[in-house]
């Protein structure tokens, strides 16, 4: 057995993996046996149904857009960030096939627009309204993040939507469009895991998903239990983080760094 | 039916993909036939590339499908859309040229130095006013919070500028102090979180509870 696991840092990151997607997992099984899962409710969540409904009220259409995400689903950080935002983007669609509102959805990732298409007339069938879907609601530009700017600054100005949604892995689109979404006073819902755009959002939307929120929208969407018991693991193992982080104080004020040589990856 | 088969394949295929590409990660060569050139590994991330290429013909195809609807409908739109289509023929034929003979025909350069490239440019230099009325509205001191936040902005801002220093010696002190450390424990919190939301975000992708982007109605 030695031989073929490497003893190294690594083994120790596959150990806290391995107990992390057990910690989900039995939390998971717990609630789906009836453990009562108290999630909170993330304003910005129950802010899309309000821009729906301000959107039907106005007869504007919504803005959608999951960011540049580096032009591609295949990519570490901002993969799963775009993932995220197209789940919420389902949920959004089939409100507004609901309301009867317009959706628009800009992205400069190709590859994600399957994936889309499939999930906005999933929504609009879910409605029973199929015929309602049009493939052109999805408009994609290559990867590309400056013709995407200027095609949502150029759609904003023109169709002046009543909310503007951004969640996904942002790059500087995220201050463009949202203070082109304030500049025609739209309703703005942001989100992003990328901490380096977080402040433009925050200061732009009027309501925001930060970090891991915007991960946990959509299990908090989904309602279901099992879904809302990795919620709960999460926040155990926050708690386990803490006490590392503590630990880590510790021993680094004695100058003892095994704690610091034995995470490193 | 054919839905059901296809959300299947959609959970066999991300979990045989994920588990294999975290074995290569972790035990790397030990496990003969996992990692290096030509093993499973790398032919599962080219195929992954090479999904990602199909992906933007597809995305060309999805830009035509728009424009075309444009023009067809003789929008207010169709204009620019007409004007879309005509480049993008011309960059394709010459695309398509250099392809073919291996010479890169001087338009094809031109266009793409002395217009893509130059509007791109201004767009990025817009955002410098953007951020500008961003900030502007974050640093209004409506609260308490605010009113910290615009004090500490107005430090790092004159720490920035060459004349922070020149009206007082203090400034860049401060103001680096709150960029180097001050903010630091903040955005390590948040990375931390961003992170453990992740794994949970992975995990239930992983066993298919994560269902929103499976085009499964939630």
């Amino acid at each position: 057995m030695g031989v073929w696991i490497i003893l190294d840092t690594k083994f120790v990151a596959l150990l806290l993996l391995i107990a992390a997607f057990a910690l989900f997992y039995g939390y998971m099984t717990l609630a789906k046996g009836g453990m009562k899962i108290k999630a909170r409710a993330f304003p910005a969540v129950a802010a899309i149904s309000e821009a729906i409904g301000r959107a039907a009220e106005m007869g504007k259409p919504v803005y959608y857009s999951t960011g540049m995400g580096q032009g591609t689903l295949n990519n570490q950080l901002n993969g799963p960030q775009t993932l995220a935002g197209i789940s919420i983007l389902g949920y959004t669609t089939r409100l507004c096939a609901k309301s009867g509102v317009k959706i628009t959805y800009f992205t400069p990732i190709a590859d994600s627009l399957p994936l889309v298409e499939e999930t906005m007339r999933t929504s609009y069938m879910a409605e029973g309204k199929p015929e309602e879907f049009n493939p052109a609601v999805a408009i994609n530009f290559q990867n590309e993040q400056s013709p995407f700017l200027t095609a949502s600054l150029g759609w904003i100005q023109r169709e002046k939507p009543a909310a503007s949604i951004l969640l996904g892995g942002f790059y500087y689109e995220s201050v463009v469009l949202g203070e082109a979404g304030n500049t025609i006073g739209a309703m703005q819902i942001g989100g992003t895991a990328n901490t380096h755009q977080l402040p433009f959002l925050v200061a732009t939307c009027d309501y925001t998903l930060i970090m891991e929120e915007l991960y946990a929208a959509s299990a908090e969407i989904s309602g279901n239990p099992d879904v809302l018991g990795s919620l709960r693991g999460e926040d155990i193992l926050k708690f386990f983080v803490l006490i590392l982080l503590g630990l880590g104080f510790i021993l680094a004020l004695v100058n003892n760094n095994s704690l610091i040589s034995l995470l490193k990856v | 039916m054919s839905q059901i088969y296809k959300r299947e394949m959609v959970f066999i295929v991300t979990g045989v993909v994920a588990l294999v590409m975290m074995l290569d990660y972790f035990f790397g060569k030990n496990i003969p036939g996992i990692s290096g050139a030509g093993n499973i590994s790398s032919t599962l991330q080219t195929w992954a590339l090479i999904i990602q290429l199909m992906a933007i013909g597809l995305g060309a195809i999805n830009l035509i499908q728009v424009h075309y609807r444009q023009i067809s409908r003789k929008t207010n739109m169709a204009v620019y859309s007409a004007w879309f289509m005509g480049f993008f023929a011309l960059l394709l034929l010459l695309g398509f040229y250099k392809l073919a003979t291996g010479v890169e025909l001087y338009p094809y350069t031109w266009i793409f130095k002395n217009v893509y490239v130059s509007l791109g440019t201004t767009l990025y230099a817009i955002t410098g006013f953007y951020i500008f009325s961003a900030a502007y509205r974050a640093f209004r001191a409506r609260n308490i919070d605010a009113a910290i936040l615009l004090i500490g902005g107005i430090f790092v801002l004159l720490a920035n500028a060459p004349i922070g220093e020149v009206i007082w010696g203090g400034f860049p002190l401060i103001g680096n102090w709150f960029n180097n450390v001050g903010q630091v424990p903040g955005m390590r919190t948040f990375t931390v979180v961003g992170a453990l939301g992740l794994l949970a975000f992975g995990f239930r992708a992983l066993i298919g509870k994560e269902r929103g982007f499976y085009s499964e109605v939630q």
